[in-house]
């Protein structure tokens, strides 16, 4: 039966449609450029979703936690063996994704009897200036949308993620709006938290792409916040070490998050 | 692409790369001295490193000449390889075997922290560089890969101080409280250091930094003065021994300029 095109083009659709009710209710992640490197933030209950990838690289996912560990753990592979095998500075983030990355998401994500992968994801690598800063949105079929140095024009400095695609387009608008990728850390956190925002009030009522006034974000971000803590990590663009990866805890996120 | 990391191990990156055939295997034990070498080999050897505490952390110090018997082949060697952003890895022995050595201990120990998310423990570090030596001791017994490092860390976990390690051939660990030497200079270095520790003005956790550094270069110019593989200082060239510290904030390296200074007026 499933030999019929159209069946599969059906289930293909069906199966797209159970990931996105799946993914519909993650929290969204906020990743962006400021002047000494990239910010990833993002609100949580429980688990991580932001994660160090490589000397350069992160990620952040949304999306079933087994899922996320496998893709997470075959990008750790991948990296560490190519930096072992040559060195830190043949691992590119371009190849890890669109060579590696992309055709095993498309090829779980067609093969109809297998399980997909239920993960969204945003990669970055930090470059030596902002122009150079490279975002990947890694979708569960394997699409790559890119933000970064192959866009001639203005590229974006920055990249969103949330459970639906108005949510994440609400992000991307207030994003383009608000964000300099010359600013301070402090700034680069008000803007991550207020997009932060922006996507998760909206996930729950599909009401309109407009942006929610600043009170309203505010109001909805202090509500969220009795429950459920930031998390944020930074890829540094410079430091003594090649390691450019560092969790924000205690005190410095406390600082960077007050208003 | 392989992704079957979830098996037996996961962390484990020296199994991971053999899984993909990218490290050598674990080399036979058996001797060919005496049976199958036509003519003797000569490998290349890396000697004298020393460190030692004092209040500034750990001061780990390597003079920078490589030798093959009594041929010169480098004089400007990095023995002192960082590891971590705490931790340090001085070589003594066969600059190939150990700068690979020292290569899969860093990856190792950022493949852990990466996939494990939490930094491995001073004792997993310790662990971790005594199997490579064991996996390694197959080319030692053949005479062409011995490598007897020094390990200096930093324990955050546990009592938050400084620790240091030296081992032996065969991957056995000792830590000490005071001072490490190894090397073909070391004999000399361990007396110097000895006595430093012993009878000198001040025991040396006791020293500050600049007194640190005079106490290292004097030792490793005592070396250099009777054994020929060790470099000690070029003053013509103006070539100086490599010296690290780890402290809480993490790994420093003095500059030359700065060396060369504290070697003129308290060495030369």
């Amino acid at each position: 039966m499933i030999e019929e095109p159209y069946r599969w083009v059906e289930a293909i659709a069906n199966r797209r449609e159970y990931i996105e009710t799946q993914l519909a209710s993650g929290s969204p992640i906020a990743a962006l450029s400021y002047r000494d490197g990239i910010l990833f933030l993002t609100v949580g209950r429980a688990r991580q979703k932001v994660f160090e990838i490589y000397d350069r690289i992160a990620l952040g996912a949304i999306g079933h936690p087994g899922d996320i560990e496998r893709l997470r753990m075959a990008a750790i592979e991948l990296a560490s063996t190519e930096g072992f095998t040559r060195s830190a500075a043949d691992v590119s983030l371009r190849r890890l994704a669109f060579y590696s990355l992309s055709p095993l998401l498309k090829t779980a994500f067609e093969q109809i009897y297998g399980a997909p992968f239920l993960a969204r994801m945003i990669f970055a690598e930090v470059g030596a200036t902002a122009a150079e800063d490279l975002y990947l949105r890694v979708e569960y079929d394997g699409v790559i949308t890119a933000n970064g140095p192959t866009v001639k024009t203005q590229p974006p400095r920055f990249c969103a993620i949330s459970g639906t695609a108005r949510a994440t387009e609400r992000m991307e608008k207030f994003l383009t709006r608000e964000h300099d990728p010359d600013c301070t850390l402090k700034r680069a956190t008000k803007i991550a938290l207020d997009a932060w925002s922006a996507g998760s009030l909206s996930a729950g009522e599909e009401t309109s792409e407009e942006v929610p006034a600043q009170e309203a974000l505010a109001q909805h971000r202090a509500q969220e916040l009795q429950t459920a803590t930031v998390e944020a990590a930074v890829l540094e663009r410079s430091g003594p070490s090649a390691l450019r990866y560092r969790p924000i805890t205690g005190e410095e996120l406390d600082e960077l998050t007050a208003a | 692409m392989t992704c079957d990391s979830l098996g037996d191990g996961a962390a484990d990156f020296p199994a991971l790369l053999r899984q993909q055939g990218l490290l050598q295997p674990v080399a036979p034990t058996l001797s060919c001295r005496g049976g199958g070498a036509r003519e003797e080999f000569t490998p290349t050897q890396a000697t004298t490193i020393l460190a030692f505490k004092f209040t500034g952390g750990v001061l780990v110090a390597g003079d920078r000449r490589a030798t093959a018997g009594n041929t010169v082949v480098y004089d400007r060697a990095d023995k002192v390889l960082e590891i971590d952003r705490h931790s340090l890895m001085a070589i003594a022995g066969v600059p190939a075997t150990a700068w690979e050595m020292a290569r899969v201990l860093e990856h190792s120990l950022q493949y852990f922290r990466r996939t494990q998310l939490q930094e491995m423990s001073v004792d997993g570090k310790v662990r971790a560089l005594s199997k490579l030596l064991r996996d390694n001791f197959g080319f030692v017994v053949q005479g062409i890969g011995i490598v007897v490092p020094i390990f200096a860390t930093y324990d955050f976990a546990g009592d938050g101080q400084a620790r240091l390690y030296f081992y032996d051939a065969m991957g056995a660990q000792f830590e000490v409280t005071d001072y490490a030497a190894t090397g073909s200079g070391s004999p000399a270095v361990r007396g110097v250091l000895f006595y430093e520790n012993r009878w000198g003005k001040k025991p040396l956790h006791k020293l500050r930094e600049e007194e640190a550094v005079t106490v290292a270069l004097r030792a490793l110019d005592t070396a250099a003065e009777a054994d020929t593989a060790t470099g000690g200082v070029d003053r013509n060239a103006r070539i100086f021994p490599l010296l690290k510290i780890i402290s809480r904030d993490g790994i420093k390296t003095l500059s030359e300029k700065k060396i060369a200074a504290r070697f003129k007026s308290t060495v030369a």
